[in-house]
């Protein structure tokens, strides 16, 4: 069975963060709006309502608000010449689904990318010569700048009531900031969070080092704020319950608490879940897009919606899956260097060290996401790649995001993981670890991208995306840089002991254990239509009529969490939209 | 002993009189208080906004039903009153109705056919509803309001309550004159006076009742006007005197929470949350704050806010919360288990998103029917438009036992600077199963 | 025989924690604890007898009842796993299941066995206990607590060589045995709340603003989703 049916004037695909800010914005114009979620529906109560949502085992462990491979999964391989095999459960990184998408389970971290991670390769040639760059880099500029870009990210801050502290306000470097940061145009909209004893004591030894600590930007709310939609939040309790879980309280910023009863205030938009977008048709010439077809669950059934106006809006992933599926933009060949759609496929560089006090109370069980305290002492901006041998940088912090027992209970090196030994260690160190973790940039290479599988589908028939992606050495020195560096803060820190996981020479990407869900590029923007998937407002070079909007913009990621980028993106793209492409629909550069 | 039976015989035959005059003798008619021109036409809004002051909606409207075509139960302590089609449809609605028979039913409660309206309906305040504003209502209700073919449920209630000619008796006891007089110079205080007294009828609910269950008081001159009623079993809490819900509240404070269903101390529950989904969030922001400034006029000055003390300290109650010492008795540890999230130890929640409990009507209301259900059942906020949010608080009835609901509902009573009486397990398996949250 | 720790949950989960009187004045897990069915009563729902016998004796090695706190056998793991097994968790039901299924693949490209994990336990559970017999002369749940921990790491060491279908079989076991015991206890394990007791967890309280960096022992004990109180 199938149906068609009316046209609208704008289709959204996923109601997360992006399709919930173009959604309100574009409302706000009077469009006539569907969004197609492919997901349930969510609410604060009861989706996330205390204490249900206080489960440990169905959402921390089983995964309960990610996306199930049964439904929707990628297949993964390392190098070229490997046969990919598909991600049958997950690991590595946990896509949501259902309305809010990711941004119900996030932890929080809302950062700004520093001036020069927008132009890194324009900045390394100029800075540090053309050869610096190892020749299977593939690292690009994003096409806009730190300066283009504040307005935005300042909307999104304020919008998500962001705790923080400035460091850098038009020029001005702010005592207990970051003062290596871009200019910002005024302050957090709301004061930082209180700090953990981990935290402090990480603060006190960074500061002892001449290094410049300062508060996480978290979108943990330190105190009740409304935004521009009126929507609220409460202050976080600290509940322990952030990242995987729907926020019980109102406190983190996330569709649900900032946007989306706004929007359903507004006729002019409608949305349906359980209704997963299989393809964007695109009219018989190719250069514009009429619509989606999606899989009505309720009905059982095929639908094709026609619109004026495509926005893929969906996690990273699965934007540059449906651009694969549909041919928007030519699919990156590996070896050749040529095609757009899935290159420059990057993801997260993390290690950390755990440091171990038996006399220390941590009660890592009264957390919030977010809250912490970091230094950019040897951030992007501050490395001499040259002297060091690599591109990149890393934020370096210290800030317990929960006290979960089953996700893990931090043990000295040599505890056994079983056994007496072990049961003795969880009732000794629970409570009396905290770590200090590098957050750093992932660079972009030739060989890591992503494409269509040739073997495996998924419940719709479709090809799985495949994923082609490993470590490589300039990131793994960088880590290793960034671990001699946390090394020196935990000596500093007397413990009783330490241990440290950082990626070495030859590690392999492994795609089991839980490590970020910072999957970035594959829809990459730029300023050429041959390097680069949508331009600078994140429009498809080839269908002026579809924007992709989130972390596959990215060109290689950057070395903050994504998410504050993906937000100011979206708001500058829906600015470009309104004020530029409704007026005349057209490719706007 | 023949005198004495004339004397019975002629006052049994007065009273037969009297009585069938009661009955059959035509109402009279209140006129308009203000003479408008025949041509007299209201301003594009003027009557949708005079039936959003009147909130007509609220009960001519049932839940999931058509807007005006009534059908509502209306649960009173008389029984079950079933609101009328106030739709112009000729034969179900008000289509047939004259200027002056809308005009009869909101100052004298009568019909076109001279059967008494119940007291559900507020003539009692709608006497004083200006002539301007009812010709605009009306005009409304004719014009601009969809008809919709609906009989309503015919109301039965029991004997005596269904001789409805005995409310010709009790409103000659129970009406005030007809028409408003200021009684401030202020034009603000004035039209706040206004709003509040005649088509915003707070008084019916807000007012106590006296022993002919009339309103204790109609204007802001009566003491009693305002000072605490009931409604659907809940406490409708003072709005004036030593208990009021309101002191120490701004004028703002008031025109927000009425506007928003929240504001920095306290969040509207109950029938309230129903009031500011259909009535004032649709007041303008002049009138919320005439009524603000009206309702707080009626406050001592002077009176702290409730539950306020002495900011510096941490009173005991946040101390012992603060210190989770495991040898706490139940209340505060179920507190911890279950409010301390959103509430927080010092009892002051958060503006606008989180009640404060230090001080909380609701709380501390003499009745504790609304805290239990409250507990038992959480409540939801209307999206409005300056404040879309749903806020919600869920239920725990389904976690706590009616010892522990109880040991919980006495806690918060003494907890802070509150003073109530504790609450028993048996109010609470009363109420269990009975409540549920009033805006979905 | 029966082995004692069976007869004994309450007696053994009172006197192995230390704040017997703030439980005693809170007493909703004792009465939970009351009516749950003693182990050795227990009838499995996804287990047979044979399968019973050895998670019951993996589980008491892997959280051994000896020492300071409570083993995976009086926080009821193996209610825990026989509920898991028999439930979606078991039967795969979020899992990507269509093939081809490389089970030779590098193991950093995940697990690619097309068994669900209800039948990597059956076959493992066989397969492991075959490999007993033949090396260790008895069935794993049959052997003393010493031949079983020298069992479980030859079996954590690929020894027993089971087919690579079964990879997942023991980290499996051991996860899912850390599962039951600390979570939440309306899946059948961690019961009385036992193991956050032991390591000082208050459970699903969720809220604790006051006590953010605060370098001081939490004492009050925990909650769980339901409201008992420990």
């Amino acid at each position: 069975m199938a149906r068609t049916d009316p046209k609208r004037d704008v289709v959204i695909v996923g109601l997360g963060w992006t399709g919930s800010i173009m959604g309100i914005e574009l409302a706000k114009e009077g469009l006539d709006i569907l969004a197609l979620e492919r997901g349930p529906d969510r609410s604060t109560v009861p989706d996330f309502q205390y204490p249900n949502v206080i489960d440990e085992l169905k959402y921390g462990i089983r995964f309960g608000f990610m996306q199930k491979p049964r439904n929707s999964t990628i297949t993964v391989r390392r190098s070229l010449d490997e046969v990919a095999q598909p991600m049958r459960r997950l690991g590595s990184f946990l896509p949501g689904d259902g309305v809010g998408g990711a941004g119900i389970h996030w932890n929080g971290q809302t950062w700004r990318p520093m001036a020069n991670e927008y132009n890194l390769r324009s900045y390394v040639e100029e800075n540090f010569g053309a050869d610096t760059i190892p020749e299977d880099m593939t690292i690009q500029d994003w096409g806009v700048t730190a300066e283009e870009l504040e307005p935005y990210y300042d909307r999104f801050e304020y919008m998500a009531g962001i705790s923080g502290q400035a460091g850098n306000i038009n020029g001005e470097i702010i005592a207990g900031g970051n003062p290596f940061e871009a200019p910002r145009s005024r302050d957090y909209p709301l004061p930082p969070l209180p700090q953990q004893v981990d935290s402090q004591m990480f603060g006190e030894a960074a500061a002892s080092m001449g290094y410049h600590p300062f508060p996480r930007p978290a979108a943990n709310a330190s105190a009740a704020w409304t935004n521009e939609y009126g929507m609220q939040l409460g202050p976080c309790n600290f509940c322990g319950f952030c990242e995987r879980y729907g926020c019980i309280n109102y406190s983190k910023a996330s569709p649900q608490t900032c946007i989306l009863d706004a929007l359903k205030r507004y006729d002019n938009f409608s949305y349906r879940v359980n209704s997963e977008v299989l393809r964007v048709n695109l009219a018989a010439d190719g250069r514009t897009a009429t619509g989606v077809t999606y899989w009505d669950d309720e009905a059982q059934e095929e639908v094709t919606q026609p619109a004026d106006l495509v926005i893929l809006a969906a996690y990273q992933l699965h934007n540059v899956h449906l651009m694969l599926l549909s041919g928007i933009g030519e699919p990156y060949n590996p070896r050749t260097g040529e095609g757009v759609t899935g290159k420059n496929y990057a993801y997260q560089m993390t290690g950390g060290t755990t440091l171990f006090y038996r006399d220390v109370e941590f009660n890592p069980f009264a957390a919030s996401g977010s809250s912490g305290i970091s230094i950019d002492d040897f951030a992007i901006n501050q490395i001499d790649f040259a002297a060091e041998g690599f591109i990149g940088g890393s934020y370096i912090t210290a800030g317990l995001s929960n006290g979960q027992p089953i996700r893990g209970i931090s043990l000295p090196a040599g505890t056994p993981s079983w056994g007496a030994e072990w049961k003795a260690g969880i009732g000794e160190w629970y409570g009396h670890a905290m770590s200090i973790g590098s957050h750093g940039s992932n660079l972009s290479y030739r060989d890591c991208y992503l494409d269509l599988d040739p073997t495996y589908t998924d419940p719709h028939g479709r090809p799985l995306m495949r994923m082609t992606f490993d470590w490589k050495p300039n990131d793994i020195r960088m880590t290793q840089f960034m671990r001699s560096k946390i090394e020196e803060i935990a000596q500093a820190m007397e413990p009783d002991s330490w241990r440290s996981g950082y990626k070495s020479e030859g590690a392999r990407y492994d795609i089991r254990p839980y490590q970020t869900t910072h999957n970035v590029g594959g829809a990459i923007m730029g300023t050429d239509p041959n390097t680069s998937a949508v331009n600078r407002y994140l429009q498809a070079w080839g269908q002026h009529n579809v924007f992709v909007l989130g972390a596959g913009a990215f060109p290689q990621n950057i070395q903050y969490n994504p998410t504050g980028a993906v937000g100011a993106l979206a708001y500058w793209a829906a600015d470009a939209i309104i004020n530029d492409y409704l007026p005349d629909p057209r490719p706007l550069v | 002993m023949r005198i004495f039976l004339k004397t019975i015989a002629a006052l049994v035959v007065i009273g037969i009189l009297v009585l069938l005059a009661i009955i059959y003798v035509p109402v009279q008619r209140t006129p308009a208080q203000t003479a408008l021109a025949d041509d007299w036409q209201p301003e594009d809004g003027h009557g949708e906004y005079a039936m959003r002051l009147a909130d007509c909606m609220a009960c001519h409207t049932a839940e999931g039903g058509e807007p005006f075509a009534g059908n509502r139960a209306i649960e009173s302590p008389l029984g079950t009153i079933y609101s009328t089609n106030i739709t112009p449809d000729p034969e179900t609605g008000i289509g047939n109705w004259t200027l002056a028979d809308f005009r009869a039913a909101l100052y004298d409660g009568v019909r076109p056919d001279g059967t008494q309206l119940y007291p559900a309906m507020p003539y009692a305040n709608f006497r004083q509803v200006s002539e301007e504003d009812l010709r605009a209502m009306y005009d409304y209700f004719m014009n601009d309001v969809e008809p919709v073919r609906l009989q309503v449920e015919e109301t039965a209630l029991a004997f005596p309550f269904n001789q409805r000619w005995g409310l010709r008796l009790w409103k000659w006891v129970a009406l005030d004159d007809p028409g408003f007089t200021p009684q401030y110079d202020d034009p603000v205080l004035a039209r706040g006076e206004y709003l509040t007294e005649g088509p915003g009828h707070c008084s019916a609910c807000h007012t106590p009742r006296n022993t002919v269950m009339a309103q204790a008081g109609l204007r802001a001159s009566d003491p009693e006007f305002l000072a605490g009623g009931e409604i659907a079993g809940w406490t409708a809490p003072p709005l004036r005197g030593p208990q009021s819900a309101i002191r120490g509240w701004s004028a703002e404070d008031v025109a927000m929470i009425l506007g928003t269903a929240r504001n920095a101390h306290a969040a509207l529950n109950g029938e309230m949350q129903l009031v500011a989904r259909d009535s004032t969030q649709f007041v303008t922001d002049d009138d919320l704050m005439a009524i603000g400034t009206f309702l707080v006029g009626l406050n001592d000055p002077d009176a702290p806010r409730a539950g306020t003390s002495d900011d510096a300290e941490p009173t005991q109650t946040e101390q012992l919360l603060t210190a989770a010492d495991p040898d706490m008795a139940l209340g505060p540890r179920l507190y911890l288990d279950n409010c301390n999230a959103c509430h927080f130890v010092n009892g002051r929640g958060a503006d606008e998103v989180f009640p404060e409990l230090d001080g909380n009507s609701l709380v501390t209301a003499e009745r504790p029917t609304g805290l239990i259900a409250m507990i038992l059942a959480g409540s939801q906020l209307p999206s409005t438009e300056l404040r879309p949010y749903r806020l919600q608080m869920p239920g725990f009835g389904e976690r706590l036992s009616d010892d522990e609901v109880a040991a919980l509902a006495s806690f918060v009573r003494s907890a802070w600077s509150n003073d109530a009486a504790p609450v028993s397990a048996s109010d609470v398996a009363d109420l269990r199963g009975e409540v549920q949250p009033a805006v979905r | 025989m029966t082995p004692r720790f069976l007869h004994a949950t309450r007696r053994r989960f009172l006197g192995g924690t230390a704040s017997v009187a703030a439980l005693a004045s809170l007493s909703m897990p004792l009465q939970a604890q009351e009516n749950l069915v003693p182990l050795d009563e227990y009838e499995p729902t996804f287990l047979n007898a044979a399968e019973w016998a050895f998670i019951m004796a993996a589980t008491a090695r892997i959280i051994p009842s000896d020492g300071d706190g409570p083993g995976a056998i009086e926080t009821r793991v193996p209610v825990f796993i026989d509920r898991q097994l028999a439930g979606p968790f078991g039967a795969a039901a979020d899992l990507y299941m269509e093939g081809p299924f490389d089970v030779d693949a590098d193991p950093n490209l995940g697990i690619q066995s097309p068994l669900t994990p209800s039948e990597i336990y059956r076959e493992g559970i066989a397969a492991f206990d075959a490999w007993c017999v033949d090396n260790q002369g008895g069935s794993f749940a049959d052997l003393d607590a010493q031949a079983q921990d020298a069992a479980l790491t030859a079996l954590s060491q690929g020894e027993p060589q089971l087919r690579p279908e079964l990879l997942e079989f023991w980290s499996l076991l051991v996860q899912n045995t850390k599962e039951g015991y600390f979570a939440d206890p309306m899946y059948g394990g961690n019961a009385g709340m036992q193991a956050w007791l032991y390591i000082g967890y208050p459970g699903a309280r969720a809220n604790y603003l006051e006590w953010v960096g605060r370098n001081e022992e939490y004492r009050l004990g925990p909650v769980n989703i339901a409201g008992e109180r420990a």
